[in-house]
């Protein structure tokens, strides 16, 4: 048999304090899709971002067609035949679909000038080729669907006559004729002896889809099956593997009266009737993939993006949630998903991070007691142990397990009923992590009721007295804490696996 | 904002995308409003009239020419006006003082592109806001140029230096030189990989940069072009007048910014023509002079160019959003 | 500036290295300079008048370091001193409305002109940049619709206090302005309104995400700075006893020179009230003493634009190299 058009063999990769990647190795051969599968943090893209020339790798090789290659810039993998589909797709919304195609290396007639007729032929052989009839080469890709911009960018790369595509998420934005549409194209590109390197979190999906898999797990290799032998169970056990010991369990405490009751919430586009509730006292996991519409849930709870349809009551009481100020007088503190966007103003101190979102409680008439918001910092501080050389030094300047101590601190400075947590121990390391943990713990003893969103799945079950999953902007299963094993969670958040245990 | 409901199949707004085009639409504004004011006022249809209204505000198509590049690239120029008023003195003083023709019709143009390349050199490697270099620059010319000629009016013009008002088989030489100019843009706009830079850099540099344009070198190229633009502008405007005024015309950058933004360039970037531009910048003049012919004072005319520009850009970003969230919906 | 003075600004105290501190040193040495050239310089008579003669930008310069401090700006300011100065004129002459009651309209005229452009910046989200060049041109072609070039004169002498009197022996409006000041300086540095100003600026959406109201702060600071620049209007009328439609011309300029001279970030989220007292005092010694030493004024704004360019250049490569 030929050498693979691609062999990735014992990889490393390291950031400063992280190994991103240890001993990696997996290989595409043509006509085949090779998938990559791994909870968030896995490493999965880093790989890829290494196999396009984004980064360096620090050790192994990438071999392509069988000879060793070095990419230093993704130009360099592009003309190696290597070609990138990013989820967040790289278009120019103001040109047309043939034009986004070509841009950069468009067919030219006399005098420099680019030759229209054959951009266009071209796109159109191009869309032809993989039998896309609805898209015109003219239409201006701003007013496309988010389906259709992707088989741009797959024109795109084909342009660039790739043999090796690596698409990234493919399917986290798309409806569900959008994904059978795109399955067709990716068949049609391995008949053609394209190889592919795809990556899901949907275990339905890769079954449908590839030939062979590989699981990461914290930047290293796990294994690579055929899917023709594998089965979800197996590959959910190996991509979460066996770490909840690790973890501070919650402390049992009384779970009290509800302290929030959505019912029906919808918030275009990707909230569609949630209805959940959480009480005092008790923690709710909120389980889910990236793109199942967990945050956006979480910012209608809080008004950033306010509920369309639905009611929210708060401690039994009908409230309208409108603006994040609407929500924070009502007790809900929201700790964001991305902290450096959403949750600290960087060149901001210390001092002014942590009373931010507490300025009201902390001022009279509109002047702020600037004593009292000294003393707060300093005793967020010390109760977060929060590694700083003072309060005044900028926050963006912290390690960021303590940046997420502030963020979560602020919030607590307003004593909230309801905490609503995204991801609260995202790249924070392991010593913060626990702290976080055993803080939300002690909360939850205090009769707080929070709503946890998490990608990590041991930090969901060993921290929730109950789990919800959420898939596709819905709530489809619900556990409680006796009956929240990884399988079944994952299992419900995969989509298909849940129904293939049912159904086994 | 209410979201109003989009009726009509995809079919019919393909129609109104062939046909709607914002320089079709602008085309039919043109000749609609020279119908409506005709009626009014028959007067206004005399060939003297339209040929006034083109030749008087020819310069400003042109200059919107080179102002629609650097808003397409992302970026704004409010020191246009005060660079024409600069180089047309130049372009003066150097007819008056006796240098040959050709020298006192290229200096402008080389000058021109001088200043305005070094102002998109400060905005793409230095990182610094366009609108804080050209305000400032639009004072440094403003005031540099009084202080130094203390706003004395050049007379005597040599007979040659009148470029304006030679002609081509009859068509005006303002009128060849914006036609010739919009075209060769908006071809080189339209058909060439250093054209499309343009608009890539402008609509997302980042994309823009994997694939294979350079944003910084795109915005200095797109200044140094505005610069020659400014020039040509300089040498019809500058060579219609008998005595050319040593000061900066006032306003002049907000009726260039009009014409371009009017023409359908988009203010965020990434998008317009020059051909739009160009027939903006006569629809504006047209109605500042079909105000007069329907006895609007004319004092009127800035702020219904003002309520112009307002109004275009209000309705680009909404119709932006829109299309996004439609992108979203579907 | 050369590598070793940059590595020894760098190295030097955070008092030092603020940037009030450095102006304030260069201002001084400015005063000294000027003083040695020129005798008339140093005299009580002239600083005083040089208060008088700068107090409109510096009305504007308040609010507009808070517009640059949320990451906005505002270019509109002149155009809405000419719009209020000509429905000053307007409202008293054509209306025959009682005088205080045409500075209420003439005040109103400048708040509502800022609200619209913060009320379209909020809500239509058009960046400031291109609302505020579209609403200079409008309110510019409004102030000319309105006034049809007329110029009003005639108001009654007492009108004339405001800009041309004084009080405690200091030019009225000079203390206006400094009331003025300490205002904005404590609500800037001490109100939780100021603080979210720095927030929004430094990370819009953290502030958001924090419950900070941001619209309704965004829009009130673009209103008061149309209602600084009715205000500016006024003043200015008083002083010069005359309403023209091309009043405030070119103000946005010494406006937005003085802010980002002062130390405000063009990028927002950095800057004080003092700095820019700092900057609009600088700005004005700066014509004053070109003028005394028979600099004509026209070229005072060559320097003020340079200052403007040099002064951003500065700050950016000060603040790359620190991080």
């Amino acid at each position: 048999m030929n050498a693979p058009l691609l062999d990735v063999r014992n990889l490393e990769k390291t950031f400063p304090g992280v190994r991103a990647l240890t001993g990696v190795s997996f290989d595409v051969r043509a006509g085949e899709v090779h998938a990559l599968l791994g909870e968030n943090g896995a490493g999965k893209s880093t790989l890829i971002k290494v196999v396009s020339g984004v980064y360096q790798p620090d050790g192994g090789e990438i071999l392509i067609d069988g000879r060793a290659s070095r990419f230093t810039s993704p130009e360099d993998a592009k003309r190696a035949g290597v070609a990138t589909i990013y989820q967040e797709l790289l278009l120019f919304p103001e040109l047309t679909v043939a034009e986004n195609i070509f841009l950069g290396h468009a067919p030219r007639a006399g005098f420099g000038r680019i030759d229209w007729r054959a951009v266009r032929t071209k796109a159109e052989a191009l869309l032809a080729s993989l039998e896309i009839d609805d898209l015109a080469a003219g239409q201006i890709v701003g007013s496309l669907s988010v389906g259709h911009r992707q088989r741009v960018e797959i024109l795109r790369a084909l342009s660039h006559d790739a043999r090796i595509l690596i698409m990234d998420e493919p399917t986290a934005a798309l409806t569900e004729a959008d994904v059978t549409r795109l399955f067709g194209i990716v068949r049609r590109l391995k008949g053609r002896g394209v190889g592919i390197v795809y990556i899901s979190h949907r275990l339905d999906e890769l079954f449908e889809i590839a030939d062979r898999v590989t699981v990461l797990r914290d930047g290293a290799y796990v294994g690579s099956r055929r899917m023709a032998d594998t089965n979800s169970a197996e590959l959910v056990q190996m991509m979460v593997g066996r770490r909840i010991e690790n973890l501070f369990p919650k402390t049992l405490v009384p779970i009290g009266a509800p302290v929030l009751e959505a019912q029906n919430l919808v918030c275009h586009p990707m909230t569609r009737g949630v209805s959940l509730t959480v009480r005092s006292g008790e923690i709710v996991g909120l389980a889910g993939l990236v793109g199942s519409g967990r945050s956006e849930l979480a910012q209608v709870l809080f008004g950033i993006t306010p509920a369309e349809r639905g009611e929210i009551r708060l401690q039994g009481e009908a409230v309208r949630i409108d603006s994040p100020e609407a929500a924070r007088s009502r007790g809900i503190a929201y700790v964001p998903e991305d902290r450096a966007v959403q949750g600290l103003v960087r060149p901001m101190s210390v001092l002014n991070n942590f009373s931010l979102a507490a300025l009201g409680a902390l001022s009279r008439f509109g002047f702020i007691d600037r004593a009292a918001e000294r003393r707060m910092a300093e005793a967020g501080v010390k109760r977060f142990s929060v590694k700083t050389s003072s309060v005044d030094e900028a926050a963006g300047r912290l390690s960021g397990g303590n940046q997420q101590k502030i963020v979560l601190g602020k919030w607590l400075a307003n004593s909230p009923k309801l905490l609503v947590l995204d991801e609260p121990t995202r790249g924070v390391d392991v010593g913060a992590k626990a702290e976080i943990h055993r803080l939300m713990g002690d909360l939850a003893a205090d009769g707080v009721a929070i709503l946890m969103i998490s990608s990590e799945l041991p930090e969901v079950l060993g921290m929730s007295d109950r789990v919800l999953v959420m898939r596709e902007g819905r709530l489809v299963a619900e556990f409680d804490r006796a009956h929240a094993t990884s399988e079944a969670v994952g299992g419900a958040m995969m989509g298909g696996g849940a129904n293939r245990e049912r159904a086994a | 904002m209410t979201a109003i409901p989009v009726t009509g199949a995809a079919a019919s707004r393909g129609f109104l995308r062939r046909f709607a085009s914002q320089e079709a639409l602008l085309a039919l504004a043109v000749i609609g409003l020279a119908v409506a004011v005709g009626f009014v006022n028959p007067r206004f249809l005399a060939y003297r009239n339209l040929a006034d209204i083109l030749l008087g505000n020819a310069y400003i198509a042109i200059a919107a020419i080179g102002m629609s590049m650097v808003i397409i690239s992302g970026n704004i120029d409010i020191s246009v006006g005060a660079l024409i008023g600069v180089l047309a003195t130049v372009s003066g003083s150097l007819a008056v003082a006796g240098a040959p023709t050709a020298v006192a019709w290229l200096v402008p143009l080389a000058l021109g592109i001088l200043v305005m390349a070094a102002q998109g050199a400060v905005v793409a490697y230095l990182r610094i806001p366009a609108i804080v270099v050209t305000l400032g620059m639009l004072s440094i010319l403003k005031g540099g140029l009084i202080s130094v000629t203390g706003g004395k009016w050049i007379t005597d013009l040599p007979q040659g230096f009148h470029l304006a008002d030679l002609d081509v088989l009859g068509v005006p030489m303002p009128v060849v030189i914006m036609v010739a100019a919009t075209a060769l843009a908006a071809i080189w706009m339209r058909d060439t990989a250093s054209g499309r830079a343009i608009y890539a850099t402008g609509g997302n540099a980042e994309a823009a940069r994997l694939c294979g344009v350079n944003p910084q070198r795109t915005v200095v190229m797109v200044f140094a072009l505005h610069g020659l633009f400014a020039g040509l502008a300089t040498l019809v405007y500058a060579t219609q007048l008998r005595v050319i005024q040593s000061t900066t015309p006032s306003g002049l950058e907000l009726t260039i910014i009009t014409a371009s933004v009017v023409g359908g360039v988009s203010i965020l970037g990434g998008a317009g023509t020059v051909v739009g531009s160009t027939l903006a910048a006569i629809l504006i003049a047209e109605i500042t002079s079909a105000l007069v012919f329907v006895n609007v004072s004319p004092y009127w005319t800035d702020a219904l160019r003002g309520g112009l520009i307002l109004a275009t850009v209000i309705a680009d970003i909404i119709r932006r959003r829109r299309r996004a969230a439609r992108g979203w919906r579907t | 500036m050369s590598a070793a003075a940059e590595t020894a600004l760098l190295r030097a105290p955070w008092w030092l290295k603020r940037h009030e501190t450095l102006l304030a040193i260069i201002l001084a040495v400015a005063l000294v300079g000027l003083g040695a050239f020129n005798d008339r310089f140093l005299t009580l008579d002239n600083l005083l008048n040089q208060g008088r003669l700068m107090t409109e930008i510096g009305l504007i310069a308040l609010p507009m370091t808070f517009v640059i401090i949320t990451g906005g700006i505002d270019l509109s300011v002149g155009a809405i001193v000419g719009l209020s100065a000509v429905m000053l004129g307007y409202a008293w002459k054509t209306f025959a409305f009682p005088l205080p009651l045409a500075i209420v309209f003439a005040l109103f005229v400048g708040g509502l002109a800022g609200f619209v452009n913060g009320f379209v910046i909020t809500r239509v989200k058009v960046p400031p940049l291109i609302m505020t060049i579209a609403t200079l041109a409008l309110y510019r072609g409004l102030a000319e619709g309105v006034s049809q070039a007329h110029s009003v004169r005639g108001y009654p002498e007492a009108f004339y206090v405001l800009g041309q009197g004084d009080v405690l022996g200091a030019p009225t409006q000079l203390l206006i302005l400094i009331v003025l000041i300490v205002v904005a300086g404590v609500a800037l540095d001490r109100t939780t309104f100021g603080r979210a100003l720095y927030a929004i600026g430094s990370n819009e959406t953290a502030a958001r995400f924090s419950a900070l109201a941001v619209d309704r702060a965004k829009l009130v600071v673009y209103t008061l700075s149309g209602l600084a620049s009715g205000l500016a209007a006024v003043v200015l009328v008083s002083r010069v006893t005359t309403t023209r439609m091309d009043m405030g011309m070119g103000y946005e300029l010494d406006v937005i020179a003085a802010v980002v001279l002062g130390g405000t970030s063009i990028f927002g989220g950095a800057g004080t009230i003092w700095g820019t007292v700092i900057g609009l005092v600088m700005i004005q010694l700066l014509k004053n003493g070109l003028a005394l030493t028979g600099v004509k004024g026209d070229a005072t704004i060559v320097v003020i634009g340079a200052a403007l360019i040099v002064s951003v250049l500065i700050a950016s490569s000060l603040q790359r190299r620190r991080e």
